[in-house]
C-alpha cells in the first residue's frame, strides 16, 4: 500500500526516518527541478533543495493534511526568492557549464554524443538558443518566473500555483501572461517546433 | 468581434488565462480569421522553445542523503530580508549592560595592582584569582576574586598581571568577516566581527585601540568561535594613563589561529533609503528601484561588510556617540566622584541616605557604580541622556551581498528592484490644501499584486521618471518624501503641480435670498448662493483623473448640479467632492450653484 504524504509526515514526526526519505525520494527529483530552473545555478539550487526538506522537516508539524504538494512548493519558493535576493549580486554560470571552466569551451556536463547526434554546427545553434531561452526565463522578475516554471514545467493548476504563491488565481493569471508577453519578445525562434 | 485579436488576448487564449466568455469570444474570432491564426501559430512556435529547458533532473542519491541527514539536525536556518531582531543582538545588547556590572564590581581588585607597565607576571601581582573549572568569561565574584583552580597543562596557574613587553601583545589581526546592523533612529551601529586571532598556549594579552573612532569600549566582547572548552577569556582592563586602548587577557590551551567573534557598538554611521521609479508610456505600470545610501563617518573602514538595517526605534540605556568620547573607557572616577557629589547635594534627603549607603557598602570605587546607579535610576539630571524609550516595532533589513564602506564615504548600494507596478495616476485640485494648484498624484499599494509586497519599505525620497518615447527617453515627473509604507499598505505619491492639467473655478454669481427677521425687525438670517462654473483643461496626450474638492466653510449648505455636471459627492461637513476622468487634449467646463445658510436660516436648513 502506497503511504500518503500526510502519513508519511507524521511517521516523521515520531522519529521515523524512512518516512522522511521516502518524502524527499517521492519529490525531490521535481523540487530540484523547479529549484533548478528558478536559481539557473545547480548548485545554488541544491543548497536550497536542502534548506527546503530542512524546512518540511522542521515545519511538519504546521501541515493541515491537504495539498502536501502545494505546501512543499510554497516552502521551495519561498527558499528560493529570499535565497536569490541575497545572492542577486553572486554570478551566476550556466545551468550545463562545467565547473571551473572560464572561457566558454569547456563543453557541458554529460557532453557524450549519442550515434545519431547532429552535426556540430547544429549541435552549436541549438546550444545557444537553449541558453536564450534559459536567460530569457532567468530574467523575469522572481514572481513571475516562479508563476511559469509552476505552472508550464510543474504542470500545476492555476489555483494550485496560487496556493504555493499565496496569491488569488486571478493574480496567477496577471502574472502568467506578464511572464508570456515578456518571453514572446526574447524568446528565440525554434525551427521545427518543439525539441 | 470585429477587430483583430491582441498578442496579450492571444497569449490568453493560448495558456488559457482568460474569463470563460473571453476564451469563447476569442474562439469564435479565431475560427473567422486567417490572420489571427496565423498569429496564434507563430506564438505556439515561439513558446515551444520554452521546451527546451524540459529535461528530466533527477536528484542524485547524494543529494537526497544529505537532506535526509541535514533535516534531522537541530536549529534553523533563516534566509530573510526582513526578520525580527535574532537572539544574538539582544544578547549582545545585554552584554553591554552585564559587561559594565561585572567590570565595576572587579574596581576594587583592578585598583589594588600596582603599575601595570611591561612587568613580568608576579606572584604578588594577582593574589587570590583562581580560575574556576570550566568557567569561560570573565568570572569574577562579587568581592573581586574570581576562583582559580589547576595548574595542568603547563599554564601558570596565576594569571599576568600585564604583559611583559609590547612584544607579547597579540594584536587585532584584518578582519576575515565584518556585518554592520545600523539602528538609525539612535545613532547606533551593532559591529560583529570575525578575525583570526593567532594564540600561543598559555597566557595571551590581546590589545585593540579605538582612537579616532566611535567605538563604545564599554560595549566590547569577544568569543572564541573554536576550541571554546580550552579557552578562556580572563578579563578586559583598561590600563591607566593610557587611553583609548583596551586589553584582553585570554588563556588558552592551544596553540595556533583561532577564530574570535568580537561585537561592539559605534556610532558615526546613518543610512537613508532613495526610490526611483519609472512610469511606462501608457503611464499604467512602473518599474522601481530602490537605494540605500550609507555614510560612514564612524572612523573605521569596514571592508566587505555585511550590512542590515534597522527601521524603527530601539531601547538605548546612553548615546553611543557619548560614551565613545570619553576619556577613559568607563570616564574618570575622580571627575564623576566631583560631579556626583555636587549632583547627590541637590537631591532630596531619601534619595541622599539612598546613595550614601550605596557608597559606604562599596568604599572609593563604588563611585562609578554610584554613577550608574544615578544614571540608571535617577535620570535626567545627570550630564547623560537617558533614554528610556518602550521597545517598538522594527524590521530588520538586510542589504544584500557585502560592500566596503571607507571612513567618511557615503555609497549607495541598490536594494530592491521591482516591474510592472500597476499605478493609477490622479490629479486633485483642493485649494485648502494646496491653493490653486491641480496636484499630481501616483498610487499604488505594496502588496503582491503590485509585484511588490516582500518587504515594508523605509522612509525615504521617491523620484518618478516617465517614458517618453519607445526609445527609453525619460522626463523626470516629480519627487517626495514618504515614510515607512509596511506591506499590504496603499501609497499615494504627491508629484507636486501639474502643468498639463488645470483647474480653474470661476464665480460667476452671487446672490443673497431668504431673509429672515427677529422681533425688532433685525436680519437674524439669510442664504447666500453663488454660481460657480470650474474649467477644466487636459492638455495631454493621455486621458486623466481628475478630483476636484469643493469648501464652503461652514456646514450648512446645499449643492446643486445638473446633467453632465452631476456627481458631486459630500466628502465632510463642509466639503464636496466630484471625480470625472477627462479625454486627451479636452477641455470641459462644470457648473454648480451652492446654497450657504447664516443665521436663523441654519435651523430651517437642519430641518
Amino acid at each position: 500500500m502506497v503511504e500518503t504524504d500526510k502519513s508519511l509526515l507524521d511517521a516523521h514526526a515520531v522519529g521515523d526516518k524512512a518516512a522522511f526519505s521516502e518524502l524527499v525520494r517521492r519529490y525531490g527529483d521535481s523540487v530540484l527541478g523547479y529549484l533548478i530552473r528558478m536559481t539557473g545555478n545547480i548548485e545554488q539550487a541544491e543548497d536550497f533543495f536542502q534548506e527546503t526538506f530542512k524546512r518540511v522537516h522542521e515545519k511538519g508539524h504546521t501541515f493541515r493534511g491537504e495539498g502536501f504538494k502545494s505546501w512543499l512548493f510554497t516552502i521551495a519558493t519561498r527558499v528560493a526568492i529570499d535565497g536569490l535576493r541575497k545572492r542577486k549580486r553572486r554570478p551566476v554560470f550556466s545551468l550545463n557549464q562545467v565547473s571551473g571552466c572560464t572561457n566558454g569551451n569547456c563543453g557541458e556536463l554529460g557532453e557524450v554524443a549519442p550515434a545519431d547526434c547532429p552535426n556540430p554546427a547544429e549541435a552549436a545553434i541549438d546550444s545557444e538558443q537553449k541558453e536564450q531561452v534559459r536567460q530569457a526565463v532567468e530574467e523575469l522578475p522572481p514572481r513571475q518566473r516562479a508563476t511559469l516554471v509552476l505552472a508550464y514545467y510543474q504542470q500545476l493548476s492555476y489555483p494550485e500555483v496560487a496556493v504555493v504563491l499565496g496569491c488569488s488565481t486571478g493574480t496567477v493569471k496577471v502574472q502568467m501572461s506578464r511572464a508570456l508577453r515578456t518571453l514572446a519578445q526574447r524568446l528565440p525562434d525554434v525551427s521545427g517546433g518543439a525539441q | 468581434m470585429k477587430r483583430h485579436l491582441t498578442e496579450r488576448e492571444l497569449i490568453e487564449y493560448l495558456f488559457k488565462l482568460g474569463s470563460a466568455a473571453e476564451m469563447e469570444l476569442a474562439g469564435e474570432h479565431l475560427g473567422e480569421c486567417e490572420s489571427c491564426r496565423a498569429e496564434l501559430e507563430r506564438l505556439e512556435r515561439k513558446f515551444a522553445a520554452l521546451d527546451m529547458l524540459r529535461d528530466d533532473v533527477k536528484a542524485s542519491e547524494g543529494l537526497i542523503a544529505r537532506a535526509i541527514e541535514q533535516a534531522s539536525e537541530p536549529g534553523p536556518v533563516k534566509i530573510a530580508a526582513y526578520r525580527k531582531i535574532p537572539a544574538w543582538a539582544s544578547a549582545a545588547a545585554a552584554v553591554v549592560v552585564v559587561g559594565v556590572l561585572v567590570l565595576l564590581t572587579t574596581r576594587p581588585w583592578q585598583e589594588k595592582l600596582p603599575e601595570p607597565f611591561a612587568k613580568a607576571p608576579t606572584s604578588e601581582s594577582v593574589k587570590s584569582i583562581q580560575l574556576k573549572p570550566g568557567s569561560k568569561s570573565e568570572g569574577f565574584t562579587a568581592n573581586g576574586t574570581a576562583v582559580l583552580s589547576r595548574s595542568a597543562l603547563g599554564i601558570p596557574e596565576k594569571a599576568p598581571f600585564a604583559p611583559a613587553s609590547a612584544i607579547e601583545l597579540v594584536t587585532l589581526p584584518r578582519r576575515d568577516g565584518v556585518q554592520l546592523t545600523i539602528y538609525n533612529s539612535a545613532d547606533l551601529t551593532l559591529v560583529r566581527e570575525r578575525r583570526n586571532l593567532t594564540l600561543k598556549r598559555g597566557w595571551n594579552w590581546l590589545q585593540f585601540m579605538w582612537a579616532n573612532t566611535l567605538i563604545d569600549p564599554t560595549s566590547l566582547s569577544i568569543e572564541p568561535q573554536e576550541h571554546n572548552d580550552k579557552i578562556d577569556i580572563q578579563q578586559l582592563v583598561f590600563p591607566a594613563r593610557l587611553r583609548e586602548l583596551g586589553r584582553w587577557l585570554i588563556r588558552s590551551e592551544v596553540s595556533g589561529q583561532v577564530p574570535f567573534e568580537i561585537t561592539y557598538f559605534t556610532s558615526g554611521l546613518s543610512w537613508r533609503a532613495f526610490y526611483m521609479g519609472t512610469l511606462s508610456q501608457d503611464e499604467k505600470t512602473m518599474s522601481l528601484k530602490s537605494y540605500v545610501r550609507i555614510d560612514n563617518g564612524s572612523g573605521e573602514e569596514y571592508e566587505n561588510a555585511q550590512t542590515r538595517l534597522i527601521v524603527g526605534k530601539v531601547h538605548l540605556l546612553e548615546q553611543i556617540a557619548q560614551l565613545a568620547r570619553r576619556q577613559y573607557a568607563y570616564d574618570s572616577p575622580v571627575q564623576t566622584l566631583k560631579e556626583k557629589r555636587a549632583h547627590i547635594a541637590d537631591q532630596p534627603g531619601d534619595r541622599l541616605a539612598t546613595l550614601n549607603g550605596y557608597s559606604d557598602a562599596w568604599g572609593r570605587h563604588d563611585v562609578s557604580a554610584l554613577a550608574w546607579f544615578d544614571l540608571a535610576d535617577l535620570g535626567g539630571d545627570g550630564p547623560k541622556e537617558i533614554k528610556k524609550e518602550g521597545l517598538s516595532e522594527y524590521f530588520l533589513y538586510t542589504i544584500e551581498g557585502t560592500e566596503t564602506i571607507p571612513d567618511k564615504w557615503g555609497k549607495r548600494l541598490q536594494s530592491m528592484e521591482a516591474e510592472d507596478i500597476e499605478v493609477e495616476n490622479l490629479y486633485k485640485y483642493d485649494e485648502d490644501r494646496w491653493g490653486t494648484a491641480t496636484i499630481r498624484f501616483v498610487k499604488f499599494s505594496n502588496d503582491e499584486d503590485h509585484n511588490l509586497g516582500d518587504t515594508p519599505l523605509p522612509d525615504g525620497t521617491f523620484r518618478i521618471f516617465a517614458q517618453t518615447d519607445e526609445g527609453g527617453e525619460l522626463s523626470y515627473v516629480g519627487w517626495t518624501n514618504v515614510k515607512y509604507i509596511p506591506v499590504n499598505e496603499e501609497v499615494e505619491l504627491n508629484l507636486g503641480a501639474a502643468r498639463l492639467v488645470k483647474v480653474e473655478p470661476v464665480l460667476v454669481d452671487f446672490a443673497t435670498a431668504n431673509y429672515r427677521f427677529d422681533g425688532d425687525s433685525n436680519i437674524a438670517g439669510w442664504d447666500e448662493i453663488r454660481t460657480w462654473k470650474i474649467g477644466i483643461a487636459n492638455t495631454r496626450n493621455l486621458g486623466v483623473d481628475i478630483e476636484i474638492t469643493r469648501s464652503f466653510g461652514t456646514p450648512y449648505w446645499k449643492l446643486d448640479s445638473a446633467g453632465a455636471d452631476a456627481g458631486w459627492e459630500k466628502h465632510d461637513a463642509t466639503r464636496a467632492r466630484v471625480e470625472l476622468k477627462l479625454d486627451p487634449q479636452t477641455k470641459r467646463t462644470l457648473e454648480y450653484k451652492v446654497t450657504t445658510f447664516h443665521g436663523a436660516r441654519t435651523e430651517d436648513w437642519r430641518q
